[in-house]
């Protein structure tokens, strides 16, 4: 470490400690504001068993399933995809990351058709016959679509951080020398798949 | 850091390891609660608690909290104490209404 004073560059400061960290203080305000969600679903859980209960065998098991193995193999990869990074294989890296994306899609596309059939049956928030749901059913699907509404952007904002880091690489700002770009969406993902971890669960299992 | 050249790389068989073990508490958990829906046999620790273990392999070999320095650890006990803290407050609150 040398102590000679050095003018500012050309904007090319790099301090991936920092970084990391910064990003790591960002994943913890993102904890808690999915765990201030999760204390609303343990209340309002408490106060409406049953209802939760009944509520949760309309959701499909097998999709919720297929899903989490979807975010659990995704999260291999991107995790697999620093490692190859850091090994200086560039091309490997690149490829896991597209995995990643298409992982990141698939996740999507099922979300999509869950979400639909709840449309067609009317259980969706200002619908009619949500109305109709006593309250308990109601606040369960409240929550549902909150809660997994919210990890569905995630999984959308985290998918076009690493799109980022693609171009990174492909351009050359993402080295194996200079990963911390990489490392930081692939803490992002993790979080993506930290959260379903509990959703999952909560909502599709627990009966 | 790039700067650090002894900087720890995780292996692919131990992101490999981590997956297996991942994907085998996941269908643990849906087998138990999808062939024993009938008993009710899921029940809300025992799920909380398996989550917990995934959440905690998930931080420890994909996230690397394991090799990194110590302070990443401090940082998500101190978040984790913070939650479990309002958590409480929250159960004490209902209880003595």
């Amino acid at each position: 470490m040398d102590h000679t004073f050095h003018l500012p560059n050309s904007g090319h400061n790099f301090d991936a400690k920092s970084s990391k960290l910064g990003m790591w203080l960002f994943l913890y305000t993102e904890l808690l504001l999915f765990g201030g969600l999760f204390l609303v679903y343990m209340v309002y859980r408490e106060l409406n068993s049953e209802a939760f209960l009944l509520a949760s065998f309309k959701l499909n098991v097998w999709m919720g399933t297929f899903n989490t193995v979807l975010l659990i193999t995704s999260s291999m990869t991107i995790a697999m995809s620093i490692t190859a990074l850091q090994k200086g294989n560039k091309k490997l890296s690149v490829n896991l990351m597209w995995l990643t994306i298409i992982a990141a899609l698939g996740f999507l596309v099922v979300k999509y058709f869950e979400w639909g059939a709840k449309f067609e049956h009317g259980l969706v928030p200002g619908m009619e016959h949500y109305d109709t749901l006593p309250m308990g059913e109601r606040l369960y699907f409240y929550l549902y679509f909150f809660m997994t509404g919210l990890h569905g952007l995630h999984v959308i904002i985290g998918a076009i951080f690493i799109l980022f880091v693609i171009r990174g690489v492909n351009k050359g700002t993402v080295t194996p020398e200079r990963y911390s770009l990489s490392e930081n969406a692939g803490l992002y993902w993790h979080l993506v798949d930290l959260v379903w971890i509990y959703l999952f669960p909560l909502f599709y299992l627990i009966h | 850091m790039s700067d650090n050249n002894n900087v720890h790389i995780s292996s692919y068989k131990e992101h490999f390891s981590t997956w297996a073990a991942l994907i085998l508490l996941t269908f643990m958990t849906v087998a138990v609660s999808v062939f024993g829906a009938e008993l009710r046999t899921l029940s809300v620790a025992t799920a909380m608690i398996i989550a917990t273990v995934k959440a905690t392999a998930v931080g420890y070999y994909f996230m690397h909290i394991k090799y990194d320095p110590k302070i990443y650890k401090w940082m998500m006990g101190t978040v984790l104490a913070l939650f479990t803290f309002f958590m409480i407050m929250l159960t004490i609150d209902y209880l003595t209404r």
